[in-house]
């Protein structure tokens, strides 16, 4: 399975005009994409390039020029100050599958939107990392760049399933370690562990700048359940028997105030949030928290 | 018209209604589990109530509804038989004149039909039978659809009759013409054979006897046979009565009475039912059962000094119900006095229906039944399809 199969074409054709950027350095329009420290073009020599027409004539190598009798550009590659660490959480919680569409579930879309943010970080030359929540212990593919690490991620993403809870604190601590300050933190879970939406927290107070996106289902959204139901927690295997037509408007108004004041949350923390249920398109989320106008600050306006 | 089963018992199968109804609610009872995260704003408050609450209620109809029918079918349901073309029902008693009948009755829609067993129709030869007028007349009255006219023509005289005048349950329109009912059964037509065995001394009552039998036989001609003589011929194997004209009898008559014999015995005091009395009510002649027969005996011997009746014209009428016996109440009346009195609301209401002609309704019944059966079994597997549980 490549990045072909967890990202739709439609969706991977809409991503082109979306940029991954820290909030911090937002707002220049320069020539890179990370205007604070890249010192423009040809900090570290790259390769030489036929001149075409447009280039600069201070870009061209004129000591070259000399020697070949013939125009060549300098490129340099440039520095890229940004790491994307993408957390995804795979726990239990993760395996919800709406009724209308039983084949993708949460972590499905998960998976679909971490291999976006890949996409976006590949394309635009940045590092970037994968930790995966769940299951026995956080797996972790340290950052990287270039195509082998796009697979690298990807791999480790299509062999994920779903399993275990929320890890204790301990265990995620080595995250401390790896993700460096001024790294850019895309998680993408569903909030429902209270450890999470904690870690989100820590994160963006230790200087990292986090993206939540929150997955929830239309089920979750909608409750189109009729008649008795067991409800069963996939990770805690409480239930609550009821029927379903009764709680129904007391669970929307709850679980609205629930995402609500996790929005609140977020954004009193300064961590930018987008909620993506599952019957929408892919790249949604990642426009609000990536698009043109999310950069200038608009942060936390997840709520639908 | 009106709906009836002939086997009320077969409704107790509706108690099979019970089993899909069971079923539908079971399957409504169970609660569907489902994997929900979001489980802890989903309030623990509110207990899912159990409402009875059917489960595909359309099919639950069918299957009901397929049940009772089949129900229904073992109860055997008939419909009474419908007089929906205004036939009106007029019956002729025997002995009425069927011409003076036809007149009366001499229009189209009238179905005009003997007072007879099975009511044969008028244009058919009356076969001799030997039912009671009076039980053809109740029968022809519970065979009748309700609110119907009784029409009877009978003759002047009628005979079978019982003791109390019936009262029936539709209005009546009671006909009297010339003719006499011929209420003699048939099964007493047969020959029959009077003994008679005489002492000497008694010889002189034996003119009486025979005075009767001719009477009887005048009525109807050869019927009886008088068989006398003397003492020493004996009981004769082939008589039906016998009288016994002798101071004495031997234990000969005593047997032959007792085999089932009808035996008329002078100078006999012993006890019985009061046959005949005089004027003074003194008792002239007992009956006393004897075995399986019986003996009507006269304490003296049968003269005009004793038994002062054997002058008269009734004796032979006397005589002749004495040896038939049961015969003896009257079963003749007038007929424009014994006209049939109109039941009151209470007894019609209380008579038990009787069972007249009717209609079964079970190929109707099985018909929709399978009707029934195909709806059920499509709307069961149309469901099934959709992937109902």
């Amino acid at each position: 399975m490549t990045l072909q199969a967890l990202v739709p074409v439609d969706v991977r054709a809409r991503l082109r005009d979306l940029r991954l950027a820290l909030r911090s350095h937002a707002g220049g329009d320069g020539l890179g994409q990370h205007t604070s420290r890249s010192r423009g073009a040809g900090l570290e020599f790259a390769q030489y390039r036929a001149y075409e027409p447009g280039d600069e004539p201070r870009r061209i190598d004129w000591k070259l020029y000399a020697r070949s009798d013939r125009y060549f550009v300098r490129e340099a590659e440039r520095d890229s100050p940004l790491t994307a660490w993408i957390v995804v959480d795979a726990t239990a919680s993760m395996r919800h599958v709406d009724r209308a569409a039983p084949a993708r579930g949460k972590l499905d879309a998960a998976k679909t939107l971490a291999a976006c943010v890949i996409e976006l970080a590949l394309r635009q030359g940045d590092r970037f990392g994968l930790v995966v929540l769940g299951g026995d212990a956080p797996r972790v593919v340290p950052a990287g760049a270039g195509a082998r690490q796009r697979d690298r991620c990807v791999l480790e993403l299509v062999q994920c399933r779903p399993g275990g809870a929320w890890p204790a604190e301990a265990a995620v601590r080595p995250l401390w370690e790896r993700i460096a300050p001024s790294s850019l933190v895309v998680l993408l879970s569903d909030f429902f562990d209270d450890a999470a939406a904690v870690l989100a927290e820590r994160l963006a107070s230790a200087r990292r700048d986090v993206a939540s996106v929150q997955l929830l289902g239309a089920d979750e959204r909608d409750f189109p359940f009729r008649g008795g139901h067991r409800f069963v927690d996939p990770e805690s295997s409480a239930e609550r028997r009821v029927e379903a037509e009764r709680v129904r408007a007391d669970f929307l108004e709850r679980f609205g105030a629930a995402r609500a004041q996790l929005a609140r949350r977020f954004v009193a923390n300064g961590i930018r949030h987008a909620e993506y249920l599952l019957d929408q398109p892919a790249d949604l989320p990642l426009r609000r928290l990536f698009g043109a106008q999310a950069s200038s600050g608009a942060s936390g306006e997840g709520a639908t | 018209m009106s709906f009836a089963l002939l086997a009320p018992l077969g409704l107790a199968a509706l108690a099979a209604c019970t089993l899909p109804i069971l079923i539908h609610l079971v399957r409504r009872l169970q609660l569907e589990r489902t994997e929900f995260a979001a489980l802890r704003w989903i309030s623990a408050r509110v207990q899912p109530r159990r409402r009875i609450r059917f489960e595909r209620p359309w099919l639950l109809l069918a299957r009901l509804l397929l049940l009772a029918t089949l129900a229904l079918l073992l109860a055997r349901p008939v419909l009474d038989q419908v007089e929906a073309n205004g036939v009106e029902h007029a019956y002729i008693a025997p002995g009425a004149d069927p011409a003076a009948a036809r007149a009366l009755f001499d229009r189209v829609g009238v179905d005009l039909r003997w007072l007879a067993p099975s009511f044969p129709k008028a244009e058919q030869p009356l076969a001799d039978h030997a039912v009671p007028f009076a039980s053809l007349l109740r029968e022809a009255d519970a065979s009748l659809p309700a609110g119907a006219t009784l029409h009877v023509v009978v003759p002047r005289t009628l005979g079978g009759l019982d003791g109390e005048r019936p009262r029936l349950a539709h209005a009546l329109d009671w006909h009297v013409v010339d003719g006499e009912a011929n209420a003699t059964p048939v099964a007493a037509r047969a020959t029959i054979h009077f003994a008679v065995r005489y002492a000497d001394e008694d010889a002189t009552s034996l003119p009486y006897l025979r005075a009767a039998v001719a009477a009887w036989n005048a009525r109807e001609p050869g019927r009886y046979l008088l068989d006398a003589a003397p003492l020493a011929r004996g009981v004769p194997a082939d008589a039906r009565w016998l009288a016994w004209l002798a101071p004495s009898r031997p234990a000969e008559v005593d047997a032959w009475v007792e085999r089932g014999g009808i035996a008329l015995v002078a100078h006999d005091a012993g006890g019985g039912e009061p046959l005949w009395r005089d004027a003074d009510g003194s008792v002239l002649a007992r009956s006393r059962v004897q075995g399986a027969g019986r003996t009507i005996a006269l304490p003296d011997r049968l003269s005009p000094t004793r038994l002062p009746d054997v002058l008269d014209a009734r004796f032979a009428t006397l005589l002749l119900d004495a040896l038939r016996g049961a015969a003896g109440a009257p079963d003749r009346a007038d007929a424009a006095a014994f006209e049939p009195a109109r039941a009151t609301y209470e007894e019609r209401i209380d008579a038990a229906p009787l069972p007249g002609p009717v209609r079964p309704l079970d190929a109707r019944f099985a018909l929709l039944a399978a009707i029934l059966f195909v709806v059920e079994r499509v709307l069961a597997t149309h469901v099934a399809q959709r992937g109902a549980p």
